[in-house]
């Protein structure tokens, strides 16, 4: 191939690449329902409540992707970020807290954005042997809760934030805008792929699944079980309750069968070789092998 | 400029509402030559519906799903297998109202310009399609009958087609091949016995589609006439997809069981 | 533009020929000739056949009991989606929507009877969603005319099932119809491509006859609790354990292995490995079974 030729066909391949790369990282504005809004980015899912008085952001991706989810909050509105909610602590999560606040927070002092965790995230945030990188994250929050709901009016409807303890991690978040009947989830609900239980940071598959079962009591579906109360999760498709009552089914059975395999005093090898997943493995992204564990682990730490 | 646009769009206009020009007449085409669609080569059977009715011989009295008369089933019920091996009746459940029900792979083929060909690898039965054809009164019925074939015409209404007043009638471009066969030997719908009469009469359309991986595909919807054994036509449709080749064409012989 | 350019421009398009298309406007009633137990009653338990299903599938449908219908509220009330909809129980009414300045074709609707299900096939050249727009129980249709056979692609469609006996449809699979109108009767091709629990495209097809006279009525449904039960429950079977499994073997004398599905099971050579199928001495299930009022269990 001549030197033309190969810078020709590099000049073509690299323009392809980027295009990819664009797609893979474009952030993408989905209205909801109501005030709310979905902001599908690289770092998952952001929602957002704008009005008159403000802009509510649950979940801020990464902080590499903060000046393109600013820019998508700006085709919904111009006023200043007021409240922002972290579901978790995860840096996917929060990690955009600092850059979303300074490009879109308010320029007035006093109305800095209130960042709202629950308690148990800023506790673990400021633990000992932290990474350096999530110093600025713990450092962006300043209004934590500990008893559930925590709850405010704006934009003319309530807003209420509940601890789902012990799910995805023990810090965990879901939030719901009451009059435009959204539920943001976070991680605790990811349609398209196996939940990951930080069993580590405080995660249980019970906890997750009373978390999704008090998605199941606060969403109600429209006829004929769709429609109705939307849910946004951590990452993944928009979705409804029926949605939910299919993430929270496999986890339910997959739950059960290792359970079972748990009771017939089967070791976590074994238990992941019998593949107790495997009828959903085609279906959810993510480690099969890594879902089942924290299963097990979680299971076997339950105390008789 | 405006004028010579007007004039070409007035004259264009007149002209299409003229239609074809006097003149020497082209002669007809061919079934072969004005066929819209391709259904040569070799086809296999996909058996997604009747399975069980189908892939094996069902129980004796098993009618399931067929509109059956009272005199349909009494005869249905009496079905005798090694009765009819004894008649030399083996083929009686191979017939043109069941032929293309039956697991198995068709090639077909033109065997004229005005002839569709059906050879059935189970059974070794051959189908004719015949365009521009008609039975011969009198005729003795055979298993697979007389086919009577045209490319389905245009949807109309039930009088003749009006152009009417602003209305075209340039869509709805057929694509399906539609066949007619009577003088039909009396048969068997499944092979477990439920009959059809000699009085028979067999409306097929085969339509051809591709799908999302390049497969192609043809569906033949089949309506059974027989008041005398069904008490409403019999419905089905049968998919078959297309094979590169020959490969599974297995010819075999009918069987009564 | 003066009058005159009016008028001849007007001429001309009075000229144009419309779009190949047919109309499938009208009320349409299902006919059972094919698969009739199946569709009416319902599939038995542990009834795979005819179907190219994976081993995911395969155990999915293992681990489904029937219970959970009953038990999980949220399924009372779950309509069939709109590829398996061309199937099951109910009517169909088709209505199309003209533009009346163009007079062009924008779009077909059906409705069913069964959980009033309403759906738009958008013919008007329109785009589906993106990936991460949600997904509904009919899904995103559009449609292009091929010849006189409609074509039709869906996606965004709901998790749901391809036999109601737990097979299940993912929601990553497209359905493709061929709709095909033969006088007064309809065929509509289905075909399934699912990566998720299908190894090859599951192509069906039901047919449908004209009746005018017909008159749908309001489906209705309103989900309660039925049973008591404890906080979560999901009734399942743990893998192994479905104690219905072999009915369906043992019912009609079929192989068992058959009766588990597969790509392999619906070719003609597959008859080769039923050589040894005695069928029972005579029917004694489902012997009839054209319609919801003759097909009797015994």
């Amino acid at each position: 191939m001549s030197m033309k030729r190969l810078l020709i066909a590099m000049l073509v391949w690299g323009t392809y690449a980027c295009a990819q790369v664009q797609t893979q990282d474009a952030v993408h504005v989905f209205p909801v329902q109501g005030n709310v809004s979905m902001i599908v980015g690289p770092g998952g899912n952001t929602t957002v409540q704008v009005g008159k008085e403000g802009i509510v952001v649950v979940d801020t991706q990464t902080a590499a992707a903060a000046s393109q989810v600013m820019a998508a909050i700006r085709t919904l509105s111009d006023r200043p970020i007021i409240w922002m909610i972290n579901t978790s602590m995860d840096a996917d999560h929060m990690g955009g807290n600092e850059a979303l606040i300074r490009l879109g927070g308010s320029t007035d002092a006093s109305e800095r954005a209130r960042v709202i965790t629950h308690e148990n995230v800023l506790n673990r945030l400021v633990a000992p042997g932290i990474a350096q990188a999530r110093v600025a994250d713990a450092a962006s929050i300043n209004d934590t809760y500990f008893r559930s709901p925590k709850d405010f009016l704006f934009n003319g409807e309530a807003v209420m934030v509940y601890h789902m303890p012990a799910a995805h991690t023990d810090g965990d978040s879901i939030v719901l805008f009451r009059r435009s009947d959204v539920i943001s989830s976070g991680d605790i609900f990811t349609p398209d792929r196996y939940p990951v239980i930080d069993v580590q940071n405080g995660g249980s598959v019970q906890g997750l699944l009373d978390g999704l079962n008090k998605i199941l009591e606060m969403a109600v579906a429209g006829k004929y079980q769709e429609g109705g109360t939307f849910v946004i999760p951590g990452r993944g498709r928009l979705c409804d309750e029926a949605d939910v009552v299919e993430f929270r089914d496999m986890v339910t059975i997959i739950r059960d069968r290792v359970q079972d395999m748990l009771k017939k005093g089967m070791t976590l090898e074994q238990v992941k070789a019998a593949k107790p997943s495997r009828d959903y493995d085609t279906q959810y992204k993510g480690s099969p092998d890594v879902f089942v564990e924290s299963i097990y682990k979680s299971l076997a730490a339950r105390k008789p | 400029m405006t004028k010579y646009l007007l004039a070409w769009v007035a004259v264009a206009t007149a002209y299409a509402q003229l239609g074809p020009a006097p003149g020497k007449a082209k002669p007809p085409r061919s079934a072969k030559e004005a066929a819209p669609v391709d259904f040569t080569g070799y086809w296999v059977s996909v058996v997604t519906e009747d399975w069980r009715w189908r892939m094996v011989t069902p129980a004796k009295g098993d009618f399931a799903s067929i509109p059956l008369t009272a005199e349909g089933r009494k005869v249905g019920n009496a079905w005798d297998p090694a009765k009819d091996e004894a008649a030399g009746e083996q083929c009686r459940s191979y017939g043109a109202p069941a032929l293309m029900r039956i697991p198995g792979r068709v090639h077909i083929t033109w065997a004229d310009d005005n002839t569709l060909q059906i050879d059935a690898d189970q059974g070794t039965q051959t189908r004719l399609l015949h365009f521009g054809g008609k039975p011969t009164p009198g005729a003795a019925p055979t298993w697979q009958g007389y086919s009577v074939a045209q490319w389905e015409p245009p949807v109309r209404g039930v009088q003749s087609p009006q152009q009417g007043l602003g209305a075209t009638r340039e869509g709805a471009r057929g694509r399906s091949l539609e066949v007619v066969t009577t003088q039909i030997r009396p048969g068997y719908l499944r092979k477990n016995g439920p009959p059809y009469s000699g009085n028979t009469v067999l409306k097929e359309f085969f339509d051809l589609s591709v799908e999302r991986n390049g497969d192609p595909w043809f569906v033949v919807t089949t309506i059974v006439e027989d008041p005398q054994n069904l008490t409403e036509p019999f419905v089905t449709s049968t998919n078959f997809k297309k094979q590169k080749d020959a490969s599974g064409f297995s010819p075999t012989a009918c069987s009564s069981r | 533009m003066s009058k005159l350019t009016v008028l001849v421009l007007s001429a001309a398009l009075w000229g144009v020929p419309a779009f190949a298309q047919v109309d499938f406007s009208g009320e349409w009633a299902p006919l059972y000739h094919e698969n009739g137990p199946e569709r009416l009653p319902g599939p038995e338990l542990g009834d795979y056949t005819e179907l190219p299903i994976n081993d995911a599938a395969r155990l999915r449908a293992d681990s489904w009991d029937a219970d959970r219908i009953s038990v999980v509220e949220q399924y009372q009330c779950r309509p069939h989606g709109s590829d398996y909809a061309l199937r099951g129980l109910g009517n169909m009414r088709v209505t199309r929507d003209i533009d009346p300045a163009t007079q062009r074709l924008m779009a077909f609707h059906t409705h069913m009877l069964a959980w009033d299900s309403d759906r738009t096939i958008y013919m008007d050249g329109r785009a589906h969603p993106p990936e991460y727009a949600n997904h509904t129980w009919q899904g995103f249709s559009t449609a292009v005319w091929e010849g006189n056979m409609l074509t039709v692609t869906t996606t965004h469609l709901k998790e749901n099932y391809i036999r109601r006996n737990g097979v299940p449809r993912s929601d990553q699979a497209t359905s493709t119809e061929h709709w095909m109108r033969h006088g007064d009767y309809l065929t509509v091709v289905t075909v399934i491509d699912d990566p998720v629990f299908l190894t090859e495209p599951l192509v069906r097809s039901d047919n449908w006859y004209l009746d005018p006279g017909q008159h749908i009525g309001i489906f209705g449904c309103e989900h309660a609790p039925e049973l008591p039960k404890p906080e979560g429950v999901v009734p399942n079977h743990l893998p192994g354990t479905n104690p219905f499994l072999r009915e369906v073997s043992e019912w009609y004398g079929l192989p068992y292995e058959a009766t588990r599905g597969g790509a392999e099971t619906l070719y003609p050579e597959y008859r080769q490995k039923l050589s040894g199928y005695k069928a029972p001495p005579k029917c004694d299930r489902y012997c009839t079974c054209t319609t919801l009022f003759d097909c009797q269990l015994r």
